[in-house]
């Protein structure tokens, strides 16, 4: 665990030395809050953070494929992977690590946003609960799409390549949480395979949070997606390190 | 033959790779199927906790409190089609309900048992949902080459103690909060076995303009299907006014007038006898018709030769009904719930906008509610002139200023929760006596409470003969008219002092008889007895005496005997109990300044398109009333579960009449602009400053290091 830390450190350190991480938390906020103010910071509208969150899916899977797209991919095409793999840390402390402080970034710059809610509060009376829910909610919510990410980018040695495949990925995950995408697949594939389809969406479990309701399912739901795509991103750096 | 040499070690190189990507993609699939097991489970044994503040996703005590309730088995009977096979749009709505029915078998702990059926697999069970009356969901389906159209099932029978049932058709509700709403009443339904029996006599509002020529009533409410599952109402408005029955509890006396004095005797001995009268009065008629006019209508409380007036008799009881019509310019009190969607709540204008008709709110003050706000904070306000608050007005106004909804009453709740009382139509004031000095003054015995208030910017004045604040015409001329409404209403409000009016009185206690000390007045049946016994004395005295010889009778008359003389006819009144001077049991009276909030055409919205008005909560407080009288709290919590009120304030709305809405409009826009301005750049800004920082702090690290290294 010391090892992931310390690898935990060292990328989050990455994130905040680099003006890149800067543009994009810029350009995150900004066009979440911009989209969102408009229609929640209104007299007579209901204190609510419905439309934040609501928009919050579609621009994570426009920005979160730029910044994970980079994660291996760079660090193949600069040589460091070779170099990272002969560190005396196992692969699973790498990803995690890795995978912690894309996280750890995405939640400070979803901190940046909290100025939104207290606005909300200080003009109405904000339900809190359901707000952190969602807020919690989000971060697992987009820490699957960094799960995502890394996997594509752990899979090819181009970042473009990486963030294409993750957007179009990201991109099919989101519908197949929406029911009209789903009632669409009705006649073409059978009834439980449009079930397991659905299941996996994590739109569905986001949406299930962001009421205010936390359901241990949903939890259960989070860590295993997330688990699943760190696993297999573990089991391709394993077979890059046994190929030497 | 040259055969090329094979290359061992790239051959197996290539099967190793094979094999590993091989063994990688089945050790992925292994490791999805079991974590898509462990999600299936984790989703059949899941633990929820709801969050929000006002519980909107958990069970309301009315639902747990009836479950508590059963002494017998309550059945529930699902008649659900497969969830795989419903459309995708209804599945959610299988969930919902499959996660409150397993709730609701959890809660009853054995007393609620749940039988699933598909009624597409068994032609018997098809057959029973037809005799009981679940229908099928008739839905259509689609392929890349087909349409069809299937049978879908999602409808409950409820049975309880094998008895009393309840079957609810269809049901999708998309939510648990939806769920409840519609299956906690059902289960009410089913536990209810004795309805609870309301009396009423209603005088109908004259109609104008339509074919009504019964008047318009209270038949929406009173004839509601929901209503009469549970409650019975019987009308007790008799030709001949006879007592009312000694069981019956509660009296709705709607709109009365032209009230005898019979009839307000059989009112005085049901109060006295311990019964609770609900009376629903009106100072004023006022004919709307398709222009709404609003011209008074001739309106009298007492019937022409009554001795005794109901207003004397109201006061001998505690209560000092003013018939005056009420004006409330307090824009928080004839601003509309939602001055958007519901604009046509009070009076609106509409108008065609090319997208479709808008309504406009005219702000018309004899249409308002109750606010539930502590009026005594905004004292100063009311003791302001020309920009100054005069102190010592503010003090008694701090002092005499009362809440609009001061009561505890579990009625109430809901309305406190939405902060605001039904809408009033031109209501009148009804409060407790008073002596001088606004000192009350009710009868020995008696407690009384006001529940509702008007605002302290309230006028009253007797009942116009016109009330119409824009007039016929073109625009032009009906914004002339509304400016002249609107200037005289300002004059009236700068002449008259800030008081707020009572709208509703509740008075409990032994009543004494207004009557007491006097003779009772006699049944129209009793009368017509005396009547024909005096003509038959009278007849009597003309017919010939003993040994007088009666002038030509024929004797020999054949056929039917003659028919007696109508006099007669006169049935023989029954006996009537005394009058009783001094009430033993606790009687009470209920009194509510309007009527027209509950009449057909205003809960119907028979005026919608004209652009109001419709009463909205009209229907939503005669239903929690008609609890409250009948003090069943089973529905309370489940009715009073409303959203909490988050609407947002940027600026507040004129706390007083005659403010500019040009100005509160420009500090609106303005306030908006800077606060969604500092939303969306300061965010921005934080991190883009952090970033600096950051990349001071390291090239100041940098340049040291470089330092210490020359």
């Amino acid at each position: 665990m010391r090892e992931s830390l310390v690898i935990f450190r060292r990328e989050l350190k990455g994130y905040f030395y680099s003006p890149i991480a800067y543009v994009f938390g810029v350009l995150m906020t900004g066009v979440l809050l911009f989209l969102s103010v408009s229609t929640s910071l209104v007299q007579g509208a209901q204190a609510s953070m419905q439309t934040f969150f609501g928009l919050l899916p579609i621009v994570c899977i426009v920005f979160l494929p730029g910044l994970t797209m980079r994660l291996w991919a760079e660090e193949r095409k600069m040589g460091t992977l070779e170099l990272l793999m002969t560190f005396p840390v196992r692969i699973s402390h790498l990803v995690l690590g890795k995978f912690g402080a894309s996280v750890a970034f995405l939640a400070f710059v979803l901190l940046m946003t909290l100025g939104l809610p207290l606005t909300l509060g200080v003009y109405g009376r904000i339900d809190w609960s359901p707000v952190l829910a969602s807020y919690a909610a989000s971060l697992m919510f987009a820490g699957s799409f960094v799960a995502v990410g890394m996997f594509w980018s752990s899979m090819t040695r181009d970042q473009i390549v990486a963030m294409l495949l993750s957007l179009v990925s990201l991109f099919l995950l989101y519908l197949l949480g929406y029911p009209i995408i789903i009632e669409l697949l009705t006649g073409w594939m059978p009834a439980w395979m449009i079930d397991v389809l659905n299941g996996i969406s994590p739109y569905k479990y986001f949406e299930s949070i962001g009421r205010g309701v936390l359901d241990t399912r949903d939890f259960v739901y989070f860590a295993c997606f997330c688990g699943f795509f760190l696993y297999a991103n573990a089991l391709v750096l394993q077979s890059r390190r046994e190929k030497g | 033959m040259h055969r090329p040499p094979v290359n061992l070690s790239s051959s197996s190189a290539c099967y190793r790779q094979r094999g590993g990507a091989l063994a990688m993609t089945l050790h992925c699939v292994l490791l999805a199927c079991v974590l898509g097991q462990i999600v299936f489970l984790a989703s059949r044994h899941r633990v929820r906790w709801d969050l929000t503040s006002d519980g909107l996703y958990s069970l309301t005590d009315s639902t747990r409190g009836l479950i508590g309730k059963l002494d017998k088995q309550l059945l529930i009977e699902a008649y659900f089609s497969p969830q795989e096979k419903l459309p995708v749009s209804y599945r959610d709505t299988r969930t919902v309900l499959d996660n409150f029915l397993d709730e609701l078998v959890q809660l009853g702990k054995g007393r609620v048992v749940l039988q699933r059926f598909d009624p597409n697999s068994d032609k018997v069970i098809t057959e029973r949902c037809q005799r009981i009356g679940v229908k099928p969901l008739e839905l259509r389906s689609g392929t890349s080459s087909s349409i069809s159209v299937d049978r879908h099932w999602q409808g409950l029978r409820f049975v309880y103690g094998g008895g009393k049932q309840k079957v609810l058709e269809q049901l999708a509700p998309q939510s648990s909060f939806q769920a409840e709403a519609l299956l906690t009443p059902a289960i009410k339904e089913v536990l209810t076995t004795e309805k609870h029996k309301f009396g009423y006599m209603e005088w109908q509002a004259t109609a104008v303009g339509q074919q009504q020529p019964g008047g318009i009533g209270w038949n929406a409410l009173r004839a509601h299907p929901d209503l009469l599952k549970r409650f019975e109402f019987q009308n007790y408005k008799d030709e001949d006014g006879a007592l009312l029955p000694p069981d019956l509890q509660t009296l709705f006396l709607y709109r009365p007038k032209d009230l005898t004095d019979r009839q307000k005797y059989v009112l005085d001995q049901f109060v006295v006898r311990g019964g609770t009268l609900v009376v629903f009065a009106d100072a004023a008629e006022y004919a709307i018709g398709p222009n709404r006019a609003f011209t008074k209508m001739p309106l009298a409380l007492d019937a022409a030769g009554s001795e005794k007036k109901l207003l004397d008799q109201l006061l001998s009881y505690g209560i000092d009904w003013k018939p005056k019509v009420l004006a409330d310019l307090s824009p928080d009190a004839y601003t509309p719930k939602d001055r958007f969607q519901g604009a046509q709540e009070y009076l609106s204008l509409p108008q065609n906008n090319g997208f479709g008709t808008m309504y406009q709110v005219v702000p018309y003050p004899y249409f308002f509610h109750a606010v539930a706000r502590d009026w005594s904070t905004a004292a100063d306000k009311f003791a302001e002139n020309e920009g100054k608050v005069d102190d010592a007005l503010a003090a008694q106004f701090r002092k005499n200023f009362v809440a609009g909804m001061p009561s505890d009453e579990f009625l109430f709740k809901t309305f406190k929760q939405i902060g605001r009382g039904p809408g009033f139509y031109w209501p009148t004031w009804v409060g407790l006596r008073q002596k001088a000095g606004e000192v009350l003054d009710l009868p020995e015995g008696i407690t009384g409470k006001v529940l509702l208030w008007s605002s302290p910017a309230t006028l009253a004045e007797d009942p116009p003969q016109s009330l119409d604040p824009l007039g016929q015409g073109d625009m032009q001329r009906r914004n002339e008219q509304f400016g002249k409404f609107q200037q005289k209403l300002a004059e009236r409000y700068k002449a008259e002092p800030r008081r707020q009016a009572p709208l509703m009185v509740d008075v409990r206690g032994r009543f004494s008889s207004y009557f007491a000390g006097g003779e009772r007045p006699k049944r129209v049946s009793e009368l017509k007895e005396e009547e024909a016994k005096k003509a038959a004395d009278a007849k009597a005295a003309d017919q010939p005496k003993e040994g007088e010889k009666p002038q030509d009778t024929p004797k020999d008359v054949v056929g039917p005997e003659a028919p007696k003389p109508a006099d007669a006819e006169v049935a023989k009144a029954p006996p009537e109990a005394d009058m009783l001077k001094q009430g033993d049991k606790p009687g009470r009276i209920v009194v509510m300044g309007d009527s027209d909030f509950l009449r057909d055409d205003f809960v119907q919205g028979t005026y919608v398109q004209a652009g109001g008005p419709m009463s909205r909560f009209g229907m939503m407080f005669f239903t929690q009333m008609l609890d409250w009288l009948a003090e069943d709290r089973d529905l309370v919590a489940l009715q009073s579960r409303m959203p909490v009120d988050r609407t947002l304030t940027f600026v507040e709305a004129a706390g007083t009449p005659n403010a500019d809405p040009r100005q509160a409009e420009q500090a609106l826009a303005s306030k908006t602009r800077w606060v969604r301005g500092l939303n969306i750049v300061l965010p921005a800004v934080l991190l883009a400053l952090f970033g600096f920082v950051v990349m001071a702090i390291r090239r100041a690290q940098k340049r040291s290091f470089l330092e210490s290294l020359n």
